[in-house]
């Protein structure tokens, strides 16, 4: 064989050879076992966390608020949807509870043109006059249906029945005379209603209430609640010092959007608190926080606070004027 | 004619050996790669034999996923758009993004809608983020004809454009129908966002490689609903598995008259919607 032919060989030999040992070593041994591609990437990309961990997630902490979202109009839009991703809750610290709910809700509930028209819509701006949506609708039990029912009642007989069965611990004119037992006087009439029925079906108990409540009709409710809403909230300023008003002042922020400001709520489904007796909402908040006194909307927002948070709150509602900031201002 | 030119005796003689030679090496190649393929296939076997692909606990020969978007009922909220971006740590740009919603608003007396998405500079503007989306309320008082949204996502064809422009073979369809990118292999040469007729895909200048939608790959194969799905809070996303007849994309592809998008270029998608108008592509 000529030299050069030889020469020629040996160069396509040793170029074929290191083709494919180039080839073996830079493919990945997983390439070509299911097709063109590596099929180690497949069990890679499904290796990676879940960043949404779904409402069950959630549930295995907040079973109560779980079971309110779950049973009413908001049951489809899931927990992260306004919370933001669980993914390291609570581990990392907690989630976020959306402060401008004004903003969050039109996102769905602005009326637009383009939105089908099953999809409750409202023009924000003339549904809420600039309010916050959470003053009126709970977001895990939005429909306000049966919430704000109207209270009709005898202001009278409401009177007889208190100076007969309540006046004794409530106070003749509602304020009560001890810092443990509520005032009633200038209370929402629907907010009293709400209570009362509740110790009358079992829903709520106490010791003192339940024996109390369970032989009121519900006329006598009724009379009874537009009694104390019909009263003068001014009460004495209460002699107990149970914390420090200032700090508490901080912590009631959070309480703003549904019981106003300084205690005094526009919705009456929720109780005003301003001026209220210290020590009797101390033992309310505890007993929201305990889960003796059920409702999950309480439940959520007293889980966080601590014994110090809970009587610098009290002291701060126990200071403020029970009356509209408008009226105080009216007066002399 | 019996007496050979010497020259060309000696061209055949040559040809002769040179063929010997070909054939001897392409024998020793070919052996040499059917060894490599033995030991390929022997690495393979006990991992397909002991369990089940790609994890253990999912079989991706036991699904065909399917998505189906049902636009009659989308409010254009862009709660599937966020999730999306959470989920799969998409760069927080309004431009770059992995499913997005258009707005289709039909205005009296013009023939042409007017489309447009959350990347607008006027649904920037009406979010106030490059990270959070909303639409701008921009047709309140405008006379509308007609006006819907549209949900858009990777289609996850049966023969995608993008995988067959792929040089490198970073980008495939798995078994179970779902198109995904090695993002190990991508060049980053966007080929593939070039190809896709749908516009689906996207690069992320971040990890410098393409990107695009996985149905959830992570979430799904663990049993969840894509990140999309899961969020929407009117139902608009079906998410399922076509070979289950009672699930959730069998009953919305058996029960309405659906349509995909784009059939002609011959991709075969395999995103199914309900409720689009004519000038929907």
């Amino acid at each position: 064989m000529p030299k050069h032919i030889f020469r020629l060989i040996v160069v396509l030999v040793v170029f074929f050879a290191a083709a494919s040992i180039a080839k073996w070593y830079f493919t990945a041994d997983s390439f070509y076992k299911y097709g063109h591609y590596r099929a180690d990437s497949v069990p890679e990309i499904a290796a990676q966390e879940p960043v949404l961990q779904t409402a069950r997630y959630c549930q295995s902490c907040h079973s109560e608020r779980h079971a309110q979202w779950s049973a009413n109009n908001h049951k489809s839009v899931t927990c992260e949807v306004c919370h933001g991703a669980a993914r390291g809750h609570p581990q990392n610290g907690k989630l976020p509870i959306p402060k401008d709910t004004a903003k969050l809700c039109s996102l769905c509930h602005e009326a637009m043109p383009e939105r089908p028209r099953t999809q409750p819509q409202v023009a924000v701006a003339q549904h809420s006059g600039g309010q916050q949506c959470i003053v009126c609708h709970n977001p895990h039990a939005p429909k306000l249906a049966g919430v704000v029912a109207p209270v009709a009642g005898d202001v009278a007989a409401g009177g007889s029945k208190h100076a007969a069965s309540c006046a004794s611990c409530h106070g003749e004119k509602g304020i009560s005379p001890n810092d443990s037992w509520p005032n009633l006087a200038g209370q929402h009439a629907a907010y009293l209603v709400r209570i009362l029925a509740a110790y009358k079906s079992g829903d709520q108990k106490d010791v003192v209430m339940t024996p109390l409540a369970q032989p009121l009709s519900t006329e006598d409710i009724q009379n009874l609640a537009v009694y104390y809403a019909s009263l003068s909230c001014v009460a004495p300023p209460s002699q107990s010092r149970v914390g420090d008003a200032a700090a508490g002042k901080a912590v009631a922020a959070n309480c703003a959007a549904c019981h106003g400001e300084t205690g005094v709520g526009s919705n009456p489904a929720w109780p005003n608190l301003a001026g209220q007796k210290p020590v009797y909402l101390v033992n309310v908040l505890k007993a929201f926080r305990a889960g003796l006194r059920k409702d999950p909307m309480m439940a959520g927002v007293t889980r966080g606070l601590s014994d110090a948070d809970i009587a610098n709150l009290a002291a701060y509602y126990a200071a403020q004027s029970c009356q509209p900031a408008t009226q105080v201002r009216n007066k002399p | 004619m019996k007496e050979i030119n010497p020259a060309l005796a000696a061209r055949r003689k040559f040809l002769k050996k040179l063929g010997r030679a070909v054939t001897y090496t392409g024998a020793v190649i070919g052996a040499g790669t059917l060894v490599n393929a033995q030991s390929t296939a022997a690495k393979s076997e006990p991992g397909a034999a002991g369990g089940s692909f790609p994890t253990k606990d999912y079989d991706w020969t036991k699904h065909r996923w399917s998505y189906g978007v049902d636009a009659t009922k989308c409010i254009g909220c862009l709660r599937c758009v966020e999730a999306c971006k959470l989920e799969n740590d998409v760069p927080a740009t309004a431009h770059h993004f992995r499913t997005w919603v258009e707005r289709y608003v039909y205005l009296e007396g013009e023939d042409k809608p007017r489309i447009d998405s959350h990347h607008d500079p006027v649904n920037i503007e009406a979010s106030g983020s490059q990270r959070e989306y909303r639409f701008a309320n921009s047709y309140k008082d405008a006379k509308v004809d007609k006006a819907f949204f549209v949900p858009k996502l990777c289609n996850h064809c049966l023969h995608p454009a993008c995988v067959q422009v792929c040089p490198t073979g970073a980008t495939y369809r798995t078994k179970d129908g779902v198109v995904l990118i090695d993002h190990k292999y991508c060049i980053g040469c966007a080929y593939c966002v070039q190809a896709c007729p749908y516009g689906a895909r996207f690069f992320n200048y971040e990890k410098q490689v393409s990107d695009k939608c996985t149905w959830c790959y992570h979430r799904i194969t663990k049993g969840l609903q894509p990140a999309c799905v899961e969020v929407c809070p009117v139902g608009a996303r079906i998410f399922g598995d076509l070979d289950d007849k009672k699930s959730a994309i069998s009953q919305f592809v058996r029960n309405n008259r659906v349509r995909v998008l784009k059939p002609e270029t011959g991709n075969a998608p395999n995103v199914y919607y309900v409720g689009l108008d004519k000038d929907v592509i």
